[in-house]
Formats: structure tokens, sequence, C-alpha cells
């Protein structure tokens, strides 16, 4: 199947077989380098993430793709839905905030024009109980915490995240298709 | 000495021979002109048979662009310039490091902390990319094949020769066309003294080289790019 390929690539030399693979590198390159600018824009380090769990419905349902921002003044209030991380662990979660306290800032840092600290606490709105026992050990969540508060979503499109990474030989074989496509073809 | 024209349709030797270049009036550097593509012979083994999808333009166009450079930077004819894909390989490379460093960096070096440096490595990556956009559209255009090559008879005799390949598509009921646009210059003396200068246009359907399965007829097309170069090669010295 692939000797006519095999064939004229060994024709064509080695610059060519170079040309080939940074088509399919530079693919890659474009992807990752507009995942960081997203995130560089948003000021959040994921600005697009999967609801994993059904614990937000019916708001948000497993599968849902989230669009996040976390802009450094942002003041958070009851009533928004945050993707919060704690240290430790890898996996983030997407809840309500249920109360906030804010923080007496102190005078040098009004003056350096830093936003107050706030402390929150959340609950997912299927939950029957608040958030405290997921915060292993703190009592309030953290700005330092927070990835970003939900702006928008769609629906369903995160189905194919959770797919591939509960059946990871389906990521592997997208991946080698795309590559085999990118090296054999030419534009 | 063979003929020129044979009634066969098989590749023919043909020796270079100066009674051909003395019939033609025009040229004022007859005795120096160098080796046409069309005097080389190419010999069977060195073909392999081309089969490409002739419902796709882009694999038409690649196969006789392809095929022209092998015919044209044989030995004893030009040596093909590589300048324009090594800077698109350099640039295109060195983004693609730029991109994977940052992103690496990124994921080890906790986000708040790693903003500054990847900000810089995603302008640089971008600055990159732009100029690799830019030198493929300004300077290296459609130019598939520059070739220089250096002769010794009386004087050392440079030729540069810059081609470029267009696909024309289909329009009412002409098919689609492989159009060349040759450039060509002859000089002496360090590029001081220009002896010749040519521009040829050619255009053909692609359907003169390729059959109905895909299969490249190569004869045919070396013999019409050898015609079209030799023609470039008569220009007048302006």
């Amino acid at each position: 199947m692939f000797n006519e390929e095999l064939k004229s690539l060994k024709r064509l030399g080695f610059r060519h077989v170079l040309l080939q693979v940074l088509n399919f590198a530079s693919v890659i390159a474009s992807g990752l380098m507009i995942w960081k600018g997203l995130g560089l824009i948003t000021n959040s380090e994921s600005p697009i993430v999967v609801v994993l769990s059904g614990s937000m419905e019916p708001a948000f349902y497993r599968g849902d793709l989230l669009f996040l921002t976390n802009p450094s003044s942002e003041q958070y209030r009851t009533g928004d839905i945050t993707v919060y991380k704690i240290p430790g662990q890898d996996i983030p979660i997407v809840h309500r905030v249920l109360e906030t306290h804010d923080l007496v800032q102190k005078k040098k840092d009004k003056r350096a024009g830093l936003p107050a600290q706030q402390l929150m606490l959340t609950k997912g709105d299927n939950n029957a109980v608040d958030d405290v026992d997921l915060y292993r050990g703190i009592d309030f969540l953290e700005k330092k915490h927070i990835i970003g508060k939900v702006r928008g979503f769609l629906p369903y499109v995160g189905y194919v995240t959770i797919a591939m990474n509960d059946f990871p030989q389906l990521k592997y074989a997208l991946l080698g298709g795309l590559g085999l496509l990118a090296l054999i073809q030419r534009e | 000495m063979a003929p020129r024209k044979s009634a066969n349709n098989g590749p023919e030797p043909r020796t270079p021979s100066p009674s051909r270049i003395e019939g033609v009036s025009s040229t004022s550097s007859s005795p120096e002109r160098p080796v046409g593509p069309l005097s080389i012979p190419v010999s069977a083994g060195d073909r392999e048979d081309i089969k490409v999808n002739n419902s796709n333009l882009t694999e038409l166009k690649n196969a006789l662009d392809d095929a022209l450079k092998r015919y044209l930077a044989r030995p004893e004819l030009f040596k093909q310039s590589h300048q324009h894909t090594d800077v698109r390989l350099a640039l295109g490379w060195l983004s693609v490091f730029v991109a994977a460093g940052t992103a690496l960096y990124g994921y080890k070096v906790p986000f708040g902390e790693s903003k500054p440096l990847v900000w810089i490595g995603l302008i640089t990556y971008v600055v990159l990319t732009a100029v690799q956009s830019l030198y493929a559209f300004f300077i290296e255009g459609n130019v598939i094949f520059v070739g220089r090559r250096k002769t010794f008879s009386k004087r050392i005799i440079t030729e540069r020769i810059t081609i470029s390949s267009k696909t024309e598509r289909v329009k009412n009921s002409k098919p689609p066309s492989y159009s060349l646009s040759l450039h060509y210059v002859r000089s002496t003396s360090g590029g001081k003294s220009l002896l010749a200068k040519g521009k040829k246009l050619g255009s053909q359907g692609y359907n003169t080289f390729f059959d109905g399965v895909g299969t490249l007829n190569q004869d045919k097309f070396e013999r019409w790019v050898g015609e079209l170069v030799e023609e470039a090669m008569e220009g007048k010295a302006s």
C-alpha cells in the first residue's frame, strides 16, 4: 500500500523528507502555541476544560466544554462558577461559589494596585454538601487555587477528550494517522 | 552523426554537434555556447515509472516539478541551488524548537511564574512564522528550480537559470495546464560581462504529459522542457 510513497520518498531525497516531517511538526507546534497564547490572554493555565462529573447538573453535564478566563483583577461573587485545583490534586473541579470573604488589603498592596485577596467556599449544584472535604485540610479556597471563571460552554464536544482518555489507543491512532497523512501529502 | 529527428519514439542519444548551432544565424556567442539539456541523453536505466492521481492538480504539478528538477540537475547540466528550501527548513525547524521549548517550559514551571518566558517564546514563534511566510511569498514565489553552471571554454562562463511554475485551472473547455516561466542569464568575468539573457514562457495542458491512468510520459515532458531551456539559452545579450 505504501510502496509508491516509499519509492517516491527515496527518489526525492533527504531534504524532502525533512520538509515533510517539518510539515507535521509545525502543525503540532502551531497547536501548542495557540494553546499557550490562549492561556496567556485569558490568564488561565487551562482556558478550556471538560466537565468530568455530574456534580453541576442541570447546569453542566459530563462531556461539556467550558471556556474560562481569570483576569487578575477579578473579584469573585456568590453564584460565579469557578474551576479550581487543589495543590497536590491533578484534577480540576468545577463548582459554584457559595461564600466569599474579602480580606482587608494591606496599604502597600493597595498602592501597588494589587487586587484584594479573597477566601471562597464552593459547592456543586448537584451535591448535597459543600466542598470542604475536597479541600483536603484547608478551610477556604484562595484566588491562587482558581484556574478561572466559566464564561461560556459548548455541550457534548468534550466527549472526544473523555473518549481519548478512557481509550488511549484512540489517541495514538489519531496521532499516528495525522502523522502519516502529513508525511505523505504535499501541498 | 545520428539524425536529429528520429522516426521512433524512444530516447535517442544525440551527440552535441557544433553544426547544429551554426545553423542558427542569430546567436552571437555560438562557439562558446554551453551544452543544453537536450544534448545530454537520459539513459533508460535512470527512469522509474511515475504514476500519480490525475484528479489531484497538486500531485500533477508536483510530479512535473520533480521531473523537471531531476532532468535539469543531471551531471554536466545545472547545479541546483537549494537556498529557498534551506531557508524554509531552517526557519521552520527553528520555530518548531522554539514552540516545543516554550510548551515544555510552561508544562514544568507553575503558571504564574512561567508567564514572562512563555510570552517571549510565543512572540518569537510568531515572528519566525511571519518571516517564513513573507520569505515564501515575496522572495520564493512560484520558483521551483534555481540552477547555476560554470563552464570553462575560452573564459569562465557562468550561467544562472531560474524556473517558476504555475498551474492554470480549468477554464470552459480548456484543460488544466502547467505553465513554466524561465529566466536565463549567461555571463563571464565574474558576472560583469553579459553574454546572453533569455526569458521564456511555455504552457501545456497536463493531459499532454499524463495519460488516462496518470502515468507520466517522461520523455515527452523532458523534451518540452529541454526545448524551452535551449530557446532561453539562445537569448540575445541586451
